[in-house]
This record gives C-alpha cells, structure tokens and sequence, in this order.
C-alpha cells in the first residue's frame, strides 16, 4: 500500500515536471520573440537574455523609422496591415458563420441525396495544400476582378474557415435531439424563433471554439494573401517579408510586428478559454 | 377537452412503407386509451399524426368535430409528452412550462398563474429554478407532463412515458399519471409497448400489429376475448401457448387432436358448435400458462408432457415442458419437485380454452 502510494507521487511528480519542460519548450519561441523584438540591431545576432531593451523596433513599424536611409525599406504601414488582418479574418468568420452554421444544420438533420458526399466535399478543401490552387486562382481572380480586394480575400478564406465551422457544428447539431425542435413547434413557434433561443444557446460552445480557431486560421494564413492581395490588402503576415530586403534583415522589427500580430489571437483565445477545451472535446469527438 | 377521432387513416412512408394501414378510431371526450403495440406497429406514427409532426397520407382526423387534418402542430390543441422528454435545456422549468404560453402572448400575470397550477398538480413548486440538466429522471418526467398540460389541451398524448424511470418511481407515477386523468378529465392517449403500463393505466386498450389495429376494448375483452392469435399471444404475461390441432368428430361428440398426435381433447357444446360454424380444418389451440396445472390423476382434457424446465420463482412456479413436438410454459405451484425429463400431465381448463383458424389466424 505504503509503495504503490509513493510511486503514484513519483509518477505524479514526473508528469508534472514533464508538462512543466514541455511548457518551457512550447512558450520558448514566443518569449524569443519577445527579446528579439526588444533588441537593437547590434545585439540582435547574440544569444543574451540580459540587455538593454529598446522600443525603437515598436517605433519605428508603427510610427515609421525615423533613421531611414535611401535603399532601406521604411516600414510604418503596419497599423494599415493589421487593419487588412483583422477586416479580412473576421470577415471570413462572419460569413462562414452566416453559411455554416445553416449548413451545419441542414446536415445534421436532413436527409437528402449525395449528403456525406456533400459534407466530405467540405472537408476536402482543408486536404488540398493551398500551392496546388493557387495558380488557377489567381488566374480566375485577375479576371472576376477580385484580384487585391478584401471581398476576394475573404472569400478564399472560406476554404480554410467554413470546413471546420461546419464540421464541428453539425456534430452539435446531432447531439441535440430532435424532440426537442418539435416539441417547440408544438408549443407554437416557428422554426427560426426554436433555432435562436433553444439551438443556438445549445451549440454555443462549439460555435465560440470553432469560430476562434477559425479566426486563428485565418490571420495567419499567409499564402492566399501572398497571391491574391496587391498592396490593398497586405496581411500581416505578408508584410512581416518586407522587414528583409536585399540590403538589410530587420529581424528585430519583424519580432515586433510579429509580437503585436499575435495579441489578437492571446486576447481572443484567453477570452473564450472556458468554451475552447469543452467546445472542441464535447462535439468533435462524435463526429 | 374533446373526442377524437380517426376514420380511414393511412400512413404511408416514400410510397412503400405501410406503417398505417386503414385506422379507424375513437377516443371519447375525457378518455384514457392505450395505444399497445411491439416495436414498429404503427403506434408511434399514429401519435406523431394526431400531434400533426407527420402528414396523413389518406383519412380524416377530427378532434371535436374540428377536421384537422391540415392543421399545424401548435393549431390542433394537442400537447405530447415525448418518451425522451424533450425539455428546452437552455431555460429553467419555468420557462420551459411557460414557453407555449408565451408563444401566445398570454398576460404574464396568467402565465405565472398558470404555470404555478401545474407546477402545484406535479409537485414541482421547488425545483421552478432549476435548469434540466440538474433533475433527475423523475423530475423530467414531471416538467414535460407540466409542460404539456399546462397549455389546457383538448388530446393530451404520452409517448412511452416511464420508458426512462427505474421501477420504483415507475409504480410510483403509474399511480400520479392515473391521479392526473382523474383530476383534469383530459382525453388522453398513452403510447406504449409494455402492457403492463397500459392495464395499469387506461380504460381501453387498442392493440396494434403490422399498422392494423388488431383490436380496441377493456382489458378484460382483449385477455378474455382476443379477436386474433396476435392479441391473445401478445396480452399476458407469460404468453398464451399454442398447440396445433385437428377436428376429430366421434360418435356426436367433437374432439381436437393434436396434429402430431400426442394428445386428444374433449370439447364442451359450446366450442363445438363454433368450430363446426367456422368450418376450419387446422386450429391453433391457445391455453394460457396460469389456465393449465400439473396433476395426478388421469381425467377430461389431460395431455402428457415432458419437463423441460422447472423453476421456482418464490411466489410461483414455471415449467417448460414438452407436449409431442411442442413446447408450453406452466404457471404452477413454487413447491413441486420436478426434473428434466420427469413425466407428468397437465390439465387443460376447458373453459379457459381460445380457439384460432391456424389459416386465418381469427378466432373462433
């Protein structure tokens, strides 16, 4: 008894300082980044964690450099840039809401000719490496016109949003019974009235987990913007490039813009925490 | 309150299915009927027509005199207790009773009164709080019967109600569910495949099989006077058993013998002038396990038999044992002492005997 006690806290001392170097090893290149984005130039190629941090990177990507040379690329568009970001993501989560959530729905419930074809087709768009569409896109996108709009952008983004917002949901909607739904209709409401106050408020979870890491998706995807944005639309993530130019790396700014891209996606993440583990354990699962 | 009632009523699913076939019902006003039938009878479409969560295909429908047959759910004044239950898991048990009646814009004061009688009838004051998800079985139970009779609905339906209740609380609301009819008067319609709840329950029975409705009356007719080896092989408990038999006329007197020839029986001159009326040549002769007993002597309406299985079940017995190629099951005394393959006769009640037409399955 006495033995199986003390090896049960020795495994339980073990696990615990396993997560903890695993904490460490995960979180390192974030804190990395921190440093990095706080160095000047002429610390930025050694290895120290004690230096004298500057803000001059911070500066000089939203307020622009003021020691710009001719032939060094001045970066103070990054405001704008994060602006692209966030209208682009947030746009494709909005409409991937306003299209999969009813989508979600119709698979979950009815049944109707060629539906897990339909709903395999869905979730396809995630297998295909991006590479291998871009192309064709582009060229279809310089034709329709939506070659650098937001319009465009956001819609290439539902190949990457609306499969997981579809796939996580109408497991959801299969959790709920439906009971439920006609024992609304027999107490006399519409269908849309049963959806937003009985349905939704059920799958809300799954709704917050999903649309988030779709969110996430999204701002860091990198190669639909590369292609299909001009100069309107830069992301982020395109412009974090134009920190390295043929005469210069600023690796320091790059860290810094990197640093402000993320709090977005911290803030968001730690703000619906509590729906992230149950929304994508509870319905995923099933699927 | 109202009568209900169905003429001609067929279901038909993707033009194949037959669930309902040619139903003709009437549940009079303030009734308690079961609807008793195995898994897949037609039963459940039936409900799910009266309820109007399903399209007749063919028939009428009328709820006091009203035909609504084109009516939407909510239209009718039906209210359904569904087996699963089917609360509104984001609102509390109060919301959940008044959800129809806010779907009616009903005073909120009225509403609160209302929703407060219900709760008072079910015993449910003290938990009005709470979400679903934190009662129990019983209490569910309770908020979906509020729920659906706090709308004061002409047909009140039930869908296997104690399905999801352990046995104790399902003796305790057979008697609440009973109390509950008596005190509102609401014509009620229980859907249910354990005829148990239906006997406990309900003033008619009508047995469904296949999408027919096989028949409609008292216990009483259908354990007594089953119109169909259906019937008499699905009420009771154990089940009637059944023995293939021959007419044998001889000398004035009618006896039935046993097609594989292991028995011969005398029939009373009631039953015989039936058999002769029906003319059937091949009958299933059904006695009911409590109907038979073991016995000594050779005498009237004896058969031998083999035991198969004895078990002493404490307050009563049950043998299995074999008569010629057949089996039958005997409810008998606890005490007997009786082994596999002992020898013993067993005596027929004569009056307890139920004759079916083995070709058309009718009674005779």
């Amino acid at each position: 008894m006495q033995s199986k006690v003390t090896s049960n806290r020795l495994a339980a001392i073990l696990s615990d300082g396993f997560l903890a170097l695993y904490f460490i090893f995960a979180l390192f290149p974030i804190l990395w980044m921190l440093l990095v984005s706080l160095k000047s130039g002429e610390q930025l190629f050694t290895t120290q964690f004690i230096f004298t941090p500057t803000l001059e990177n911070y500066q000089a990507i939203l307020f622009g450099d003021p020691r710009a040379a001719a032939g060094v690329v001045a970066r103070q568009e990054f405001p704008k840039y994060f602006m692209n970001s966030l209208i682009v993501s947030s746009g494709a989560v909005i409409v991937s809401l306003l299209v999969g959530v009813p989508a979600a729905y119709a698979l979950a419930r009815y049944k109707f000719k060629g539906k897990e074809d339909l709903a395999f087709t869905f979730l396809s768009f995630r297998f295909a490496p991006e590479l291998v569409v871009i192309i064709p896109l582009s060229v279809i996108y310089r034709q329709l016109g939506l070659y650098d709009t937001y319009w465009g952008i956001i819609w290439v983004y539902q190949l990457v949003t609306l499969p997981l917002l579809i796939w996580v949901l109408r497991s959801y909607f299969e959790d709920i019974s439906p009971d439920i739904e006609q024992a609304a209709m027999i107490d006399g409401y519409p269908w849309w009235r049963i959806f937003w106050l009985i349905l939704l408020p059920l799958v809300r979870p799954g709704l917050a987990a999903a649309a988030l890491l779709a969110f996430v998706f999204a701002w860091n995807n990198f190669i639909f913007p590369l292609v299909l944005g001009g100069s309107n639309v830069q992301t982020v993530t395109v412009s974090a490039l134009g920190y390295i130019s043929s005469a210069q790396a600023f690796f320091n700014r790059m860290a810094a813009a990197s640093v402000l891209a993320s709090i977005p996606q911290i803030i968001l993440a730690l703000s619906i925490q509590r729906y992230l583990i149950r929304g994508l354990s509870f319905g995923a699962v099933k699927g | 309150m109202a009568e209900l009632r169905l003429e001609h009523i067929y279901k038909t699913y993707k033009g194949e299915v037959e669930a309902v076939k040619d139903l003709n019902l009437t549940v009079q006003d303030g009734e308690f009927l079961a609807l008793l039938g195995p898994s897949g009878c037609g039963k459940t479409s039936t409900l799910r027509m009266i309820v109007g969560l399903e399209d007749i295909t063919s028939g009428e429908m009328y709820i006091g005199n009203r035909l609504v047959n084109r009516l939407e759910p909510n239209q009718r004044n039906v209210a359904l207790a569904f087996e699963t239950y089917a609360l509104y898991p984001p609102l509390s048990v109060f919301e959940n009773i008044a959800f129809c009646l806010r779907a009616r814009s009903i005073p909120k004061t009225e509403i609160g009164q209302r929703v407060r009688r219900v709760a008072d009838m079910l015993d449910i004051t003290d938990i009005l709080d709470r979400k679903p998800a934190e009662l129990g079985g019983g209490q569910k139970q309770r908020v979906s019967l509020a729920r659906a009779l706090v709308r004061d609905p002409d047909v009140f339906l039930m869908d296997e109600p104690l399905s999801h209740l352990d046995a104790a609380q399902r003796s305790h609301m057979r008697v609440e569910l009973k109390r509950l009819h008596a005190q509102t008067g609401r014509t009620t319609i229980l859907v249910t495949h354990d005829q148990l709840e239906a006997v406990a329950m309900a003033q008619r029975i009508a047995v469904m099989n296949f999408g027919v409705l096989q028949q409609v009356g008292s216990f009483d007719e259908i354990y007594n006077h089953p119109v169909n080896e259906f019937v008499a092989g699905f009420i009771g408990e154990p089940p009637m058993n059944f023995l293939p038999v021959t007419p044998v006329r001889e000398a004035e007197k009618l006896h039935l013998a046993a097609v594989d020839g292991s028995f011969r029986i005398l029939l009373t001159d009631a039953l015989k002038t039936r058999v002769e009326r029906s003319g059937a040549q091949k009958i299933d002769l059904g006695i009911r396990p409590i109907h038979m007993e073991v016995v000594e002597d050779e005498g009237d309406n004896t058969v031998d038999a083999t035991v198969v299985t004895f078990e002493s079940l404490g307050e009563e017995g049950q043998l299995a044992a074999t008569v010629g190629t057949s089996t039958v099951l005997v409810v008998t005394s606890p005490w007997l002492r009786l082994d596999r393959g002992d020898a013993v006769r067993l005596r027929l009640r004569s009056e307890r005997l139920h004759l079916f037409d083995a070709a058309t399955q009718a009674a005779i």
